[in-house]
């Protein structure tokens, strides 16, 4: 359907990489995301407290020197669900852009090469699949299987395949019109092994782009899906239950959805910014196109 | 609760859980609220000055349809009964069975015949004159096919209904029942119209003092007075309920003046800002005990070692705290305060960690783990995740997956028994009869229990009372479940209404009893 | 070009059809039945059956599919099993309000965008281009709810300006609808505003390079009037690309801002849908749902084919 998001020059990838100039996007998006990857990390061997364990009677604390953030309604810590929440996203974002990309690219190589015949059909199927959104995938999701982390993120990866599959799709055409695949061609190479030899390694560049800033779309689709109770179940923590939690509480403790919200904020920044800084660093031409 | 259910003899045990009642949130839906007037400018006396008296309730839960008798949740009878449809009798805030559509009623002596003088002069909201072949029809109505859902069982003793005069009718029932008549204030009492039982769904034809006049769903119901209703006009002329399904909203909405009343208040945690003189707070008891059902025949728990172990390590009052921010009120049994064979068990089964060990450990149950099927639903959600982080101290590992209510929590758990522990508020007044139910989703099968309860319904009052308080007791020791605690009748108005009940009995939110301040 | 459009709305008929078949086949696996639900909780095992049978649940798949999808064009998605109601009149309701909020949150966002994007393109090189392109990003990070919530809270509950929630149709007075209207559109319109922006930046930079402009410019125009007089112009046909994207996002987006606000729209009905397995309305609600997308898609393909003079030559 938009043609201009398919004009995508390939010819210039990589030049880039010469360039002097400081990539701050980058920079910003590695420190933010690693900041989310250590938290992830460091929960698996230490937390300062036991994230589900119960304190009735140390209800919605504020911040102190024992619980550097305070506690949730149920006296639980909350960096300690914090930093497990955030495996909770990093997971969903790893396997849903994982889904997305391994079938999408298949699929979106397979629409480019693909005779007109044939490829037409498909590119109007893959428009049919774009009209049916993330998010309202996962809630007929969570309808048919019950919601829970496993289905919101495969509804999301599902939902983030025919995004692949475009961007696929316009990289193997541009590929496809170069002389060395042309060459190929006419040398009898057989259509499988142009697409691993020559396709897929020009257009990996463009999909570590889309799979930074589909991480990033995951990650709020994630928030979003276990704030109206489609996503992840209590008591795992995950950030937009907490923020479910928290609001609850909005009136009388607004800062109890204030780290939810920073941690979300944080995460969807750095994968965007990264997806930024990758672009630019790849193809600083493609960079001043589309940001 | 399949076919069988229906054959066993115990009415009470059928008039089981109005579950959809459940639905309405946290608060078991149990909103009694009441209504202000409208807006800000409702503090005048409407009434006196010729203008017209409003008032806006919000609430949780709204009702699927209007018709409550083939679609189950309490959000139906609690907007249409006493303010739409009427029954012969109805109950008042002492829990106390008062005068209705009948003015007097007469007892047999040996329990069986019960003769009601109609009052005169009620019409239906579609203008026909109510009369005693109204009062045959309504209660054949009920045996018939025509209403579906599960709690007309309380019906079944219904022998025959006799018309003698236009004011006068006579039931007979098969044999003597206490709980028939307290039925008879609930949905099942209401009374319908010959030629205005069409279009149930939507067009509710009944004798109350309002009728309906729009039901936006998803938004609102509006009601408007009856200018022919027979009894005392009631002081609105117009109430809205508003329906929200998120409980800060409904908080909201009263601080943004877009509702006079939050009838059942879901978000507890909250209430902080309805201090200070421009609200009024509300609190007294429900009928909604918040259960950690247990299914009695799913090993480890068809020992009752475990059971009471389970009971021993839950720390009710860490429950109360984070499910309903600290309102509500301790039980230890089904029983409500306002029931007239109430007794306090709190303390059969205190918080004792060690005690709780040592069952598991004699009945050789030290490493389990539970299947922890939770509903959906705020206060279950959060309940749960406090029972967890509890059995987890005595070693208990419970695995909560939280299920979507009502549909996939009624067919796994209630229907299928697929589980091992729940936790939902069970709204139905007087429901202990569930435990006499074998077949019921708890599994317990006590021939005790249900000899008591079958007793207590046929006996003397004073039978009644002290069976079914045995009962109680008995159902207790056994752990045949875990009462975590009784929900709060939790209200926040502005100052513009009065009247509001403070204790939720009977079904209905009842409209009659608000005026303006 | 009048081929092409014929192929392209073709291609939309069949589409449409294809979804129909998709949404419908989706919505046969739920599990959890209607008519349990109803019945509550002591339903016997007959009576659910009968119920569904006078549902007309039991008749086969194909004869319930024609059933539902003949009634579609003519705006009939069947009387719900559960409320009782017509369904069509709801949707119809819903989707009113769904495109009051999707069309103040896009007006929103281009009163965002557009100048932010612009002024961002026009000086990305200083300092201020600079932080207008982060503040984008970090708008874009946000997520609708979350803006929701701080907004709730600020607006509403602590300078009491405008309601928490709720909603007042337009004939109730123009006021109190935009009163009700204005967080949620905030809500949905800064996240995508700061989207839009960062397209309306890249776009109005491209067009800076083109031909056309350095011509304009030569031609002793200011850079600001370039921009203005041809500029803001040849942008106008990719963004118009992107807001249609957009268009789908937030009429997703807002499923989960009226659920914060409490709005009565298209998505809180389908959430209502899902909970009380309404069958026909989640079919129905999803439907519509895939057809406004689908439908906007197409007009913007046909916009497409009618702005850009070069695309229309070259097909």
């Amino acid at each position: 359907m938009s043609a201009a998001a398919d004009a995508i020059d390939l010819g210039a990838l990589r030049e880039g990489e010469r360039r002097g100039r400081v990539n701050w996007p980058l920079r910003i998006g590695v420190i933010l995301v690693g900041l989310v990857v250590v938290m992830a990390a460091v929960s698996f061997v230490w937390t300062p407290w036991d994230p589900y364990f119960v304190d009735g009677s140390n209800r919605l604390a504020g911040p102190s020197p024992s619980h550097w953030m305070g506690t949730d309604r149920f006296g639980r810590d909350i960096l300690s669900r914090l930093m497990v929440g955030a495996r909770t996203t990093l997971y969903v974002g790893v396997v849903a852009v994982g889904l997305a990309a391994a079938i999408g690219t298949p699929f979106g190589i397979v629409m480019g090469m693909a005779p007109r015949r044939l490829g037409t059909p498909l590119v109007r199927l893959n428009d049919l699949l774009l009209a049916f959104p993330a998010l309202l995938l996962a809630i007929m999701f969570g309808a048919v299987f019950g919601a829970s982390t496993t289905t919101a993120m495969i509804a999301i990866g599902l939902g983030t395949v025919p995004v692949f599959a475009r961007i696929a799709r316009s990289g193997t055409l541009q590929v496809m019109s170069t002389e060395y695949v042309l060459a190929a061609r006419s040398a009898g190479r057989s259509a499988p092994a142009i697409a691993v030899r020559h396709v897929l390694p020009n257009i990996s560049s463009l999909l570590l782009v889309q799979a930074s800033v589909s991480f990033a779309i995951a990650v709020l689709a994630e928030a979003a899906l276990s704030f109206l109770g489609f996503g992840t179940q209590p008591p795992t923590p995950s950030w937009g239950f907490m923020l479910n939690d928290a609001y609850t509480v909005l009136q009388v403790m607004p800062l109890q959805s204030l780290w939810p919200g920073l941690a979300i904020a944080i995460a969807v920044l750095g994968f965007n910014l990264l997806g930024d800084g990758l672009r630019d660093r790849l193809d600083p031409r493609l960079a001043e196109h589309r940001s | 609760m399949r076919q069988h259910t229906t054959r066993f003899g115990l009415v009470l045990a059928l008039a089981g859980l109005v579950l959809a009642g459940c639905d309405a949130g946290e608060s078991a839906e149990d909103p009694t609220t009441a209504a202000t007037a409208a807006g800000s400018e409702s503090s005048a006396s409407p009434a006196d000055q010729g203008e017209e008296a409003a008032v806006v309730i919000g609430f949780a839960a709204e009702p699927l349809t209007l018709d409550f008798t083939t679609t189950d949740g309490a959000a139906i009878p609690e907007a249409m009964l006493v303010n739409v449809y009427e029954g012969l009798v109805k109950i008042d805030q002492d829990g106390e069975i008062v005068p209705s559509l009948a003015s007097d009623w007469e007892v047999s002596e040996d329990g069986t015949q019960y003769t009601f003088t109609l009052v005169e002069g009620a019409t239906f909201s579609n203008g026909d004159e109510f009369d005693a072949e109204d009062v045959k029809f309504s209660i054949e109505r009920v045996q018939s096919d025509d209403w579906t859902i599960s709690l007309k069982s309380a019906m079944d003793v219904v022998e025959s209904v006799e018309v003698v005069s236009p004011t006068e009718v006579v039931v007979t029932l098969s044999e003597p029942s206490n709980d028939w008549l307290y039925r008879m204030t609930t949905r099942i009492g209401a009374m319908f119209s010959t030629d205005g039982v069409d279009d149930l769904a939507n067009t509710p034809v009944g004798t109350g003092p309002y009728e309906v006049s729009e039901f936006v769903r998803g938004d609102r119901l509006e009601f408007e007075r009856r200018d022919d209703y027979w009894g005392d006009a009631p002081a609105y002329d117009e109430v809205t309920f508003r329906y929200f399904d998120d409980g800060n909203s409904l908080n909201n909405a009263l601080l943004g003046d877009d509702i006079d009343v939050v009838a059942t208040v879901q978000a507890p945690e909250a209430m902080s800002q309805f201090e200070g003189d421009e609200y009024q707070v509300i609190e007294g008891t429900s009928q909604g005990e918040v259960v950690l059902s247990m299914n009695n025949t799913n090993p480890p728990l068809d020992d009752v070692r475990v059971r009471q172990a389970i009971r021993y390590a839950i720390d009710n009052e860490a429950v109360r705290a984070t499910a309903w921010a600290g309102y509500g009120s301790m039980i230890g049994s089904m029983v409500p305060p306002t029931d007239p064979w109430y007794e306090d068990l709190t303390e059969m089964y205190p918080l004792d960690q060690q005690a709780a060990t040592d069952l598991l450990e004699e009945a050789g149950a030290t490493d389990i783990t539970l299947d922890f099927k939770v509903p959906n639903l705020p206060y279950a959600v959060a309940a749960a995740q406090t029972v967890q982080s509890n059995l987890a101290e005595v070693g208990i590992t419970a695995e909560i997956e939280t299920q979507e209510f009502p549909a996939v929590w009624l067919e796994d758990v209630l229907t299928n028994h697929d589980y091992h522990m729940s936790v939902i508020a069970h709204v139905e007044p007087r429901d202990i009869g569930l435990f006499a139910n074998p077949d019921y989703y708890f599994q317990y099968d006590s021939p005790d229990v249900q000899q008591l309860l079958a007793e207590a319904d046929t006996g003397t009052v004073d039978e009644q009372v002290s069976k079914t308080a045995e009962a109680a007791r008995i159902i207790s020791e056994d752990a045949a479940a875990e009462f975590l605690f009784l929900a709060p009748n939790l209200l926040v108005a502005n100052q513009s209404v009065t009247g509001l009940p403070e204790n939720r009995v009977g079904e209905a939110f009842d409209l009659t009893t608000l005026s303006p301040q | 070009m009048a081929l092409q459009l014929l192929v392209r709305t073709a291609t939309l008929v069949v589409t449409l059809v294809l979804a129909s078949l998709m949404v419908f086949g989706f919505m046969t696996v739920l599990p959890g039945s209607a008519a349990r639900v109803q019945l509550g909780v002591n339903a016997t095992e007959e009576s659910v059956a009968q119920l569904e049978a006078e549902f007309g649940l039991d008749r086969p798949l194909p004869e319930q599919y024609w059933d539902w999808v003949s009634g579609l064009p003519e705006g009939d998605f069947g009387t719900s099993y559960v409320t009782k109601a017509t369904i069509g009149p709801q949707i119809v309701d819903r989707m009113l309000v769904t495109l009051w909020l999707v069309g103040a949150g896009m007006v929103v966002a281009l009163v965002i965008a557009v100048p932010v994007g612009t002024m961002a393109a026009v000086r990305h090189r200083t300092s201020s281009g600079t932080v207008l392109t982060a503040l984008s990003q970090v708008g874009i990070a946000i997520p609708s709810f979350l803006a929701g919530i701080l907004l709730v809270s600020v607006f509403s509950v602590w300078l009491g300006w405008f309601p928490p929630g709720g909603w007042t149709p337009p004939s109730r007075g123009l006021g109190e609808f935009l009163g009700g209207l204005a967080l949620p559109a905030l809500a949905l319109g800064l996240v995508q505003g700061s989207v839009l922006s960062r397209y309306v930046r890249s776009t109005v930079l491209n067009t800076q390079r083109e031909d056309f402009m350095r011509t304009a410019r030569s031609k002793g125009l200011l850079p600001r009037q370039a921009m203005v007089r041809h500029g803001l112009r040849n942008a106008a046909i990719p963004v118009v690309t992107v807001l249609g994207i957009q268009m789908s996002t937030l009429l997703v987006g807002a499923v989960v801002v009226e659920k914060v606000f409490v709005i009565p729209g298209l998505g809180s009905l389908l959430l209502d849908g899902v909970a009380n397995r309404d069958l026909l309305l989640v079919q129905g609600v999803v439907m519509v749902l895939v057809v406004a997308i689908l439908a906007v898609n197409w007009v913007v393909d046909v916009l497409y084919t009618i702005l850009d003079p070069r695309l229309r030559a070259a097909t």
